[in-house]
């Protein structure tokens, strides 16, 4: 019986649901209209100032950027299609820089996305003195990025902090910074700037998922692990694609630690593509440069591509 | 149920207060391990916390070193190479979060011998302030630009500002640099400000916020013969005032701590934010580094103590039209 | 409608597009600047003969077409004898006016507003005992006016006493304003301005700055550049006014009264014009784009016509000099016959070769030869621009290689192979030592020629090194360890024996062909180690030694780093040391540590020039034999010639005696030099030829290029010892960190 009743609640809200995507077809299909016409152009006037801005300092770089990797260099304008990217593509410290790159990315975004979630879920869990711990999370933001690579410096060098631990529990010491380990360091430093406000982002969409569904859910004695599954993450999908997002910009800017770390030419498993790109544009080299950019850009526009196809997916039928 | 006293307790009623029950007991059993659940979940925050906050505690005591105790804590410290690595030579490392005595010296040294810590400080004021205001000005058009009227130019265009936002800042600085030498801003503070001011970021964060206010507010609105200004001005923007404070969080961080720009475009180092000069601080100046980091601190804390409500709330848009 | 949309979108995007070409291209052209544009005007050099001869101008002054020259000549019997002439510039026609007398040397002149000339010159009077000692001598300086015309005097005055304070005054400026005020210079700080009845009106004094040049300009006011400023001379306030315009003057830069404009500016590489009113400086030419070998200028001016003239004096090799008017024309470009342009990219610009470029592009009515000097203004950021345009299509024709690793750009294939074009043009590989070209080879191609080097090395007594000229890291920790002295060498920090055994040949150490490195061999980590035992440069302090002859002299010091640039340098080594000396050279694994070193530059071919051709006929007047033979000085030339007959005519220079007749007729010989190494000093004989024999196996001993190590390689080394030095890890541990991160840096610049 209550099964009945608990379905009932479900459909009632998947109507509301659905009616609010009727109305939002209905105005798309109205736009013919002369007043929506006029509202349109109002409304990409509202756009241009923006759009202004970014074609002038975003995309004509790019294209800048694009010319660059077609031609053999910026004053004989001699136009050489690939040659450029072949260079690059075959230069072994660009696959080195890439593999870097891309190993980092896959598995520091996914641990901050995961990371954060739980941490989300624990403070969402009434635990006491909420607000304090989400200041506590946050603070890494307010760290200038110069007193950070200080203080890694300090844990992580040769005589550092974390060999110290280690040398008290009777174990070799670890030459962070120059081992293979040097990338656990920067994920660790990465996780350690990012969690507190991925951890925000999903605490915010936590308490926005409505409260009676999960009732529901709990009525029909779902497992808090089907609850998790079915109703929470689908719900939060357009805050994990946000999360993965920025999680990913960010993987990005981890650059300037290392690079304060360790200057432009690191432990080879620190160099990371922003190195390459680094050092070929203080170098002048400008077409190795733009075609690392490009082939950097392309990837992520796959990227990007399929982390939206998969939200759409996923998030489709909570998404107003 | 109030309503149905004294009626005849029908069938169904007894069903479900047979169910209400249940609900009870099964909430108490959860009530206990919940307990447990929380303690741990609790502990395990609180050791994470000590990690967390380590550095700025860090940071901010240190400040209050001498230069000879920080010197003699770790040894003669960071040696700046060409290159920008820095080299640690100590022998011996010693992590203190209370100084043996509590000295001024680094702050006198910073705010009343060397006016140009203060300087520096406010060439970053300078430089930050106006990016995030007009970022933000020019991201709230750009975001009801968006939201409104949707359709598949508009996607594309927002799918290219999502590129764009993504690209690391090596690829665009070099034409950056380009286009700021045509337009004639090269080494002024224009050459920071103007790619600051239209930067994508707000433009994407306020958009996936935007977007999520029913259409139906805004329908509603126009059916009441309200224009767009109207609609923007009114409806928009105070549904959108805690996004809008957080995205300013973020972006005074971000330019907070920018280092690359500056250095590139503006050749004139009386121009430089302090935060170039913190990310180069050499050994000479390790004494006086924890004094300026704790004093380049202090906005974004003040921001964060008085924002930090808004970045909880302004991120996921929730509250319909009730706020 | 929504193809119309998709049209207006596509339309907009390729606008945005070419934009963004065009803006590409602008800024590619102005990178593109320094080679000049390829439309507008030139100025097109006439020489002409000086009509008058002369060993020393002393003054000049020009007004309109007519220029005073105040020459002297130098003659035996007579002495100094000065004439003033007037000179014709636009008939280059000589009249003489006025004869000096003995011992009176012209300070400077002044056209006056009447045409008259006013002249202040200085005449010293000896008066001589009968032994024909000087027994008393007094200074005159006197002030005189003489007709244009004819040159009588009109009228002559004694201003001596107008300079109190200074015994002797060397007057090296002297200019007139508008209201005929002089105003004598000194050159230094010192101003003096008299009137027009040579009354003095002030002495201005600006203290520790420099008067560069003085000039009065176009307008008849009076300017000085001081410390890189034009300032105005304020004689109301008897002082030096406030800075012109922001206009930079440089140190060496000089300033002429200009006809059309206020002034002329002439510095080491162009001439350009100033405008006071507009307060611009703008560029004419470059003195080596028109022919002119900026070290010879004297006078530069302008003539009514527009054309610019200026007098330059080349010393001949008989002694004396030969004086040349020289006018530039301004001609459209089209006008001028085209000239292939060859771009000659360097660091900085050798004297040698600029004078090779100026006598090439007069002679060659093909090619020209267009210099890009890269450090100029920073070096650093030139040496970097240098590297970038050379993997670049922007890459020099010509390039001077000598400040990079050339071995880094061979393997990029960005050089030309040079052999053959030497067979192409019949000169023989085997006329030229071969171990020296062996320095620019690679896999039996040669990327580089020096026309002139020497050898880096270390230098140490033959009873200890034995008389190889080479030896292995190895060898030399082991005689170190058995002789043990006080100082392994004289600069003995550790960076600097790092500098020997490491960066001196990096080569060793990175193999650019392949891109393998070898930082983590035994033969890094011995140097490594080796270099621990010394204290840390902080931790030296060179000045409480020693002098390094005192040192080698009581045996305290083992080796010695040194150049060798010629016979008698080997000579004085010998002479210091005491004893036979080896040079054994840098510590290295082939023993092959003596290095070449180019002393007037090395030259490179682009292998993207378009003027190939051309690049080759101007490198080969470099190394054929009448450029070589120019090279023959009796005191070394800072370095061997490197055409093997060449070389055999100064070795037999040096071993060609001095004598002297004495009283008695007898032939005794004289020392040729004296060279002196810090308080060492020593008198070089003949050479003799076991001397020569040494050189010459030193010289056949040395087949690598001393190493141009990039900065960044030594930063990186640097960072990861430094935990080594300190005892806190292994120097396995640490050869492994470097050769990891030199990798990437070899990786990324292959």
């Amino acid at each position: 019986m209550h099964v009945s009743k608990s379905r009932e609640k479900r459909k009632a809200l998947q109507q509301e649901n659905d009616g609010a995507k009727k109305s939002v077809k209905k105005i798309e299909k109205t736009g013919s209209n002369p007043r929506t016409r006029r509202g349109k152009w109002i409304s990409a006037g509202y756009l241009f100032p923006s759009a202004a801005g970014v074609l002038l300092f975003f995309v004509l770089p790019f294209l800048i950027v694009i010319y660059y990797s077609v031609v053999d260099n910026p004053i004989s304008h001699q136009f050489v299609f690939l040659d450029n990217f072949v260079m690059v593509f075959q230069n072994a410290a660009f696959q080195q820089a890439a593999k870097n790159t891309l190993t980092f990315s896959a598995s520091a975004v996914p641990l901050a996305v995961v990371l954060s979630l739980l941490l989300a879920m624990m403070l969402e869990s009434k635990i006491p003195f909420k607000s304090q711990f989400r200041t506590f999370f946050l603070s890494p933001m307010m760290v200038p990025i110069a007193s950070v690579v200080l203080i890694w410096q300090v844990l992580f060098h040769y005589n550092g902090m974390m060999n110290e631990i280690l040398a008290f529990f009777h174990a070799d010491k670890v030459d962070w910074l120059n081992s293979p380990y040097a990338q656990v360091v920067i994920i660790i430093l990465f996780l350690w700037k990012n969690l507190g406000y991925n951890m925000i982002l999903f605490m915010s969409a936590l308490s926005s998922i409505p409260k009676d569904i999960i009732e529901v859910a709990v009525l029909e004695s779902a497992s808090s692990f089907q609850i998790f599954w079915r109703i929470k993450l689908r719900y939060m999908s357009s805050t994990i694609l946000f999360v993965t997002i920025m999680s990913l910009i960010n993987s990005f800017k981890v650059f300037r630690e290392i690079y304060l770390l360790k200057g432009e030419y690191p432990y080879d498993t620190m160099y990371m593509l922003q190195h390459f790109m680094n050092n070929t544009f203080s170098r002048l080299d400008y077409q190795k440069m733009s075609a690392a950019a490009i082939m950097m850009a392309i990837v992520m526009v796959v990227i990007i591509g399929i982390l939206f196809l998969t939200e759409n997916h996923f998030g489709k039928d909570v998404e107003g | 149920m109030s309503e149905r006293k004294g009626t005849k307790h029908s069938a169904e009623e007894l069903a479900l207060q047979r169910w209400d029950k249940e609900v009870k007991r099964k909430k108490k059993l959860r009530d206990t391990r919940h307990f447990v659940r929380i303690l741990l979940a609790t502990m395990i925050a609180g050791c994470f916390a000590v990690l967390f906050l380590m550095p700025i505690v860090l940071t901010i005591t240190n400040s209050f070193m001498s230069a000879s105790e920080i010197s003699a804590n770790y040894g003669q410290v960071f040696a700046t190479t060409d290159t920008g690595g820095k080299v640690y030579i100590s022998d011996k490392v010693n992590l203190k979060f209370i100084p043996d005595m509590v000295s001024f010296s680094q702050y006198i040294t910073v705010l009343l011998k060397s006016p140009e810590y203060l300087l520096k400080f406010w060439n970053s004021v300078i430089l930050v302030g106006p990016i995030v205001v007009f970022q933000l000005l020019v991201a709230a058009g750009a975001s009801y630009g968006f939201t409104r009227y949707r359709g598949r130019i508009k996607e594309i265009i927002f799918f290219v500002y999502i590129i764009l936002m993504l690209m690391p800042y090596q690829v665009t600085l070099v034409p950056n640099y380009l286009v700021a030498d045509w337009l004639h801003v090269l080494d002024t503070n224009w050459a920071i400000w103007l790619p600051g001011i239209f930067s994508p970021f707000s433009v994407y964060l306020l958009t996936k916020y935007m977007r999520r206010i029913p259409t139906s507010v805004m329908e509603a609105a126009q059916i009441d013969g309200a224009g767009e200004w109207q609609i923007f001005r009114r409806i928009c923007m105070p549904l959108c005032k805690g996004a809008m404070c957080s995205i300013a969080i973020l972006i005074f961080i971000d330019y907070w701590n920018m280092v690359e720009q500056p250095l590139i475009l503006l050749s004139d180092q009386e121009k430089h934010p302090l935060s170039v000069f913190l990310s180069k601080i050499n050994s000479g100046e390790i004494g006086l580094a924890f004094a300026v980091a704790t004093i380049y601190m202090v906005p974004p804390i003040l921001v964060f103590l008085y924002g930090e409500d808004y970045l909880v709330e302004g991120i996921t848009y929730q509250g319909g039209i009730k706020g | 409608m929504k193809k119309n949309r998709k049209f207006t979108l596509a339309a907009v995007l390729a606008g945005i597009l070419f934009t963004a070409l065009a803006g590409c291209g602008k800024s590619g052209g102005n990178q593109a600047g320094e080679d000049g544009a390829k439309e507008g005007s030139v100025y097109v050099p006439e020489f002409m003969q000086l009509d008058l001869t002369c060993d020393y101008m002393d003054s000049f002054v020009a007004a309109g077409d007519v220029a005073y020259i105040s020459a002297s000549t130098w003659d035996e019997e007579a002495g100094y004898s000065g004439v003033v002439y007037k000179y014709d510039l636009m008939e280059n026609k000589a009249q003489q006016l006025f004869e000096l007398g003995e011992n009176e040397n012209i300070y400077g002149m002044i056209v006056n507003e009447d045409g008259t000339l006013t002249m202040v010159s200085g005449s010293d009077n000896y008066v001589f005992d009968e032994e024909g000692e000087v027994v008393e001598n007094s200074f005159k300086m006197s002030a005189f006016r003489i007709s244009a015309e004819d040159g009588t005097v009109i009228e002559e005055s004694d201003i001596t006493e107008r300079f109190p304070e200074s015994e002797y005054i060397y007057i090296q400026r002297m200019c007139g304003d508008a209201q005929g005020n002089i105003y004598l210079s000194d050159g230094n700080s010192m101003i003096c301005v008299l009137d027009k009845n040579y009354q003095k009106l002030c002495d201005i004094d600006i203290g520790d700055q420099w008067i560069n040049s003085m000039a009065a300009s176009k307008e008849g006011d009076v300017y000085a550049s001081v410390d890189g400023k034009l300032k105005k001379i304020d004689l109301a306030g008897k002082k030096i006014g406030e800075t012109v315009g922001n206009l930079e003057i440089g140190w060496g830069d000089t300033l002429y009264t200009g006809m059309n404009t206020s002034f002329l500016v002439s510095s080491n590489s162009q001439v350009s014009v100033l405008d006071l009113s507009a307060a611009t400086k703008e560029t004419l030419f470059n003195w080596i784009d028109v022919d002119i070998n900026a070290e010879n200028i004297q006078y530069v001016g302008e003539l009514s016509d527009g054309r610019i003239w200026a007098i330059t004096r080349e010393y001949k090799e008989e002694g004396g000099a030969a004086y040349e008017l020289v006018c530039f024309t301004k001609k459209d470009r089209s006008e001028v016959a085209a000239k292939d342009e060859i771009v000659f990219g360097t660091m900085w610009m050798d004297s040698d070769i600029r004078k090779q470029i100026i006598d090439f592009n007069k002679t060659n009515s093909q090619y020209r030869i267009v210099v890009r000097e890269y450090g100029a203004d920073d070096y650093e950021s030139g040496l970097i621009q240098l590297g970038a345009d050379l993997t670049t299509a922007n890459c020099p024709d010509l390039i001077n290689l000598s400040q990079v690793d050339f071995a880094q750009y061979a393997s990029k294939g960005v050089l030309e192979d040079l052999y053959p074009y030497m067979e192409k043009s019949g000169i023989k590989k085997e006329e030229y030592l071969e171990n020296i070209l062996k320095a620019y080879e690679v896999d039996g191609s040669l990327y580089g020629i020096m026309p002139l080097f020497y050898i880096n090395s270390i230098a140490a007594k033959t009873s200890l090194v034995g008389e190889e000229n080479g030896w292995t890291l190895t060898e030399m920790l082991d005689l170190v360890d058995e002789v043990n002295p006080p100082y392994v060498m004289m600069y003995d920090s550790r960076n600097t024996m790092l500098w020997y055994c490491v960066y001196q040949d990096i080569d060793e150490f990175i193999d650019w062909e392949s891109g393998e490195c070898f930082f983590n061999g035994e033969e890094f980590i011995r140097a490594l180690e080796f270099a621990a035992r010394f204290p840390d440069d902080a931790d030296v302090d060179y000045s409480e030694r020693e002098s390094i002859e005192t040192l080698l002299h009581e045996d305290k010091v083992l080796l010695m780093q040194t150049t060798l640039s010629s016979v008698q340098e080997y000579q004085m080594m010998r002479g210091m040391f005491g004893e036979e000396i080896t040079y054994v050279g840098f510590p290295n694994k082939e023993q092959k540590g003596n290095l070449v070193v180019s002393a007037s530059g090395s030259l490179g071919m682009s292998s993207k020039s378009k003027y190939k051709d051309g690049v080759w006929e101007f490198m080969k007047t470099l190394i054929e034999k009448e450029y070589q033979d120019s090279l023959v000085n009796e005191h070394g030339n800072w370095g061997f010639p490197i055409r093997k007959e060449s070389l055999e005519k100064q070795f037999e220079l040096d071993m060609t005696p001095n004598y002297y007749e004495d009283e008695d007729g007898n032939q005794i010989e004289n020392p040729k030099t004296t060279w002196g190494y810090n308080d060492f000093t020593i008198e070089i004989m003949a050479a003799t030829q076991e001397e020569v024999d040494a050189v010459k196996a030193l010289i056949a001993s040395a087949e690598k290029v001393s190493g141009n190590t990039d900065q960044q390689i030594i930063n990186i080394i640097t960072e990861e010892t430094e935990p080594f030095f300190k005892g806190q890890k292994s120097a396995a541990d640490v050869a492994n960190i470097i050769q990891n991160r030199v990798q990437i840096y070899v990786n990324e610049n292959r």
